[in-house]
């Protein structure tokens, strides 16, 4: 059978990432799980699904190259409001990491600092009773970007629900589609997942998973 | 062996049960020399149910003029079928609570529930010859097959929903579980509702939600319950594109003689609503 939709070619070190072509978005479209990231030069869209995590979508706003992250912070029982990027402490380590690798994957290929678009998407409160590590995550990412002198362009954070993103880093279009308590449970099993494995895998030098 | 929808609902039988009084204000309606008396008898007898139907009668939910401090005046002023549809509804929470699941928690499965009768509820009154109580009680009970198979199918339940996920989030669940495991939810719905021996109004609406040509007796009130099944999914992530949610089925409205101006002040009038009857039915 003819492949009717090629695949465009994938920037270095992101030749592993699961891509396909989906007829919803009418795009190719890389789907990143937790703790993975997918900068593109093509016109191509990157999706997550996010239930308490946070994904950073940004781009060059003049080549169009850009990308999006999948990540949450290890809690370590500190009060999700105060949290500051500056504080180096085990928890953010993942979450610096994270934010470091997508922009530095971006200029890496050609992206310039002064043309970045920054939007956010994430950290509901997915589980009731819970200590809100969604909070803690949207506290995080603001608290960096504000660092970095990055404004964020649009943001769509907090609240009761997980969240489906789909980023299009060419045009910087993004769609959200907020998804039912019925899939909770199910992405909340996803994220401990991952929580779990970088708690395993302390961050050092320039490993892929952070 | 693969199970089907039947073998799903044998095997519980016997860890969900129906509420005695549903069952003798069954047997009542059914019997034609009994008189509201009879009933009015059965229902003080069950003082918890008896306490709940008399909060739900001076709830919001029908704001009658004056108050309704007695059995038999519940009974007047709501009406002997719907006692019977209330006692049903008002104990179904607890009877599944014997049939608990990793996958989906106790209290969102409710929620969209209750937010489906109430939408279901709302629905019934602007539609010809509708019971808004009787729907109610469909919306309350539509999605029932999956507590069923969270609980006894987890590894094929919890595999549809990452299908779900995995397709952007367009694909309805009772589709993935379809492809899953060669039926889905309505069908094990119906199957229970068979065992139960439900009013044929109740079997065909939680049986037919997602396929309204199949509906034979009741195509309206299946109809509803396939409208107020996807209000209450866009009430729940509080949208009112009707993109992010599956899609409606176009003889819904033709059937049900609405149009889609409806869904947003319905969904606002669920999601108000939401709070004081989850009270009533949840506890």
């Amino acid at each position: 059978m003819p492949l009717a939709h090629p695949l465009p070619p994938a920037l270095p070190g992101f030749e592993h990432v699961r891509r396909r072509w989906d007829d919803n978005l009418g795009t190719v479209n890389a789907r990143i799980l937790p703790g993975e990231l997918y900068v593109t030069a093509s016109d191509e869209g990157v999706t997550t699904t996010l239930g308490s995590c946070i994904s950073a979508c940004i781009r060059d706003r003049v080549s169009g190259i850009g990308g999006m992250n999948h990540f949450m912070l290890p809690s370590d029982g500190s009060d999700p409001a105060a949290l500051k990027a500056s504080n180096l402490s085990a928890a953010t380590r993942y979450g610096n990491h994270a934010m470091e690798h997508l922009i530095n994957a971006i200029m890496r290929n050609g992206g310039r600092r002064e043309n970045l678009e920054v939007k956010v998407f994430g950290g509901g409160r997915i589980i009731a009773n819970m200590t809100d590590v969604g909070l803690r995550n949207i506290a995080f990412v603001r608290h960096y970007l504000a660092m970095e002198g990055l404004q964020i362009a649009s943001q769509d954070v907090g609240d009761v629900f997980p969240r489906m993103v789909a980023y299009f880093p060419a045009t910087g279009r993004v769609r959200v589609k907020r998804l039912r308590s019925l899939h909770n449970n199910t992405i909340a099993s996803q994220e401990q997942k991952y929580i779990e494995s970088i708690k395993r895998q302390p961050v050092s030098g320039d490993v892929e998973l952070f | 062996m693969t199970m089907n929808a039947a073998d799903l609902v044998h095997d519980i039988s016997g860890l969900v049960t129906l509420p005695d009084v549903y069952l003798r204000i069954n047997e009542l309606i059914e019997d034609p020399n009994s008189s509201s008396n009879d009933i009015a008898r059965v229902v003080k007898q069950d003082a918890s149910f008896t306490m709940r139907l008399l909060k739900l009668a001076n709830s919001a939910l029908y704001s009658f003029p004056s108050a309704i401090d007695s059995v038999d005046k519940a009974i007047a002023i709501i009406g002997t079928a719907q006692v019977r549809n209330l006692a049903l509804s008002l104990s179904v929470a607890r009877s599944f609570a014997g049939l608990p699941n990793d996958l989906v928690s106790m209290e969102n499965f409710w929620k969209h529930s209750l937010l489906c009768a109430l939408s279901a509820r709302h629905l019934a009154k602007l539609t010809r010859r509708c019971e808004p109580d009787a729907l109610f009680t469909a919306g309350l009970l539509h999605d029932i097959g999956e507590l069923i198979i969270f609980n006894r199918l987890p590894l094929q339940a919890k595999q549809a929903l990452l299908t779900v996920l995995d397709a952007e989030g367009e694909l309805p669940i009772y589709q993935a579980e379809r492809a899953t495991m060669g039926f889905d939810h309505s069908a094990v719905g119906g199957e229970l509702a068979q065992a139960w021996n439900l009013p044929a109004l109740l079997k065909e609406c939680i049986s037919h939600h997602h396929n309204l040509v199949k509906a034979d007796k009741h195509p309206r009130e299946v109809a509803v319950i396939h409208l107020a099944n996807i209000i209450a999914q866009m009430a729940e992530i509080d949208s009112t594109e009707l993109d992010d949610v599956e899609p409606i089925d176009p003889k819904a409205w033709e059937v049900t003689g609405l149009d889609a101006e409806v869904i947003e002040p319905i969904m606002r009038a669920a999601q108000g609503e939401l709070a004081e009857v989850e009270k009533l039915f949840l506890e």
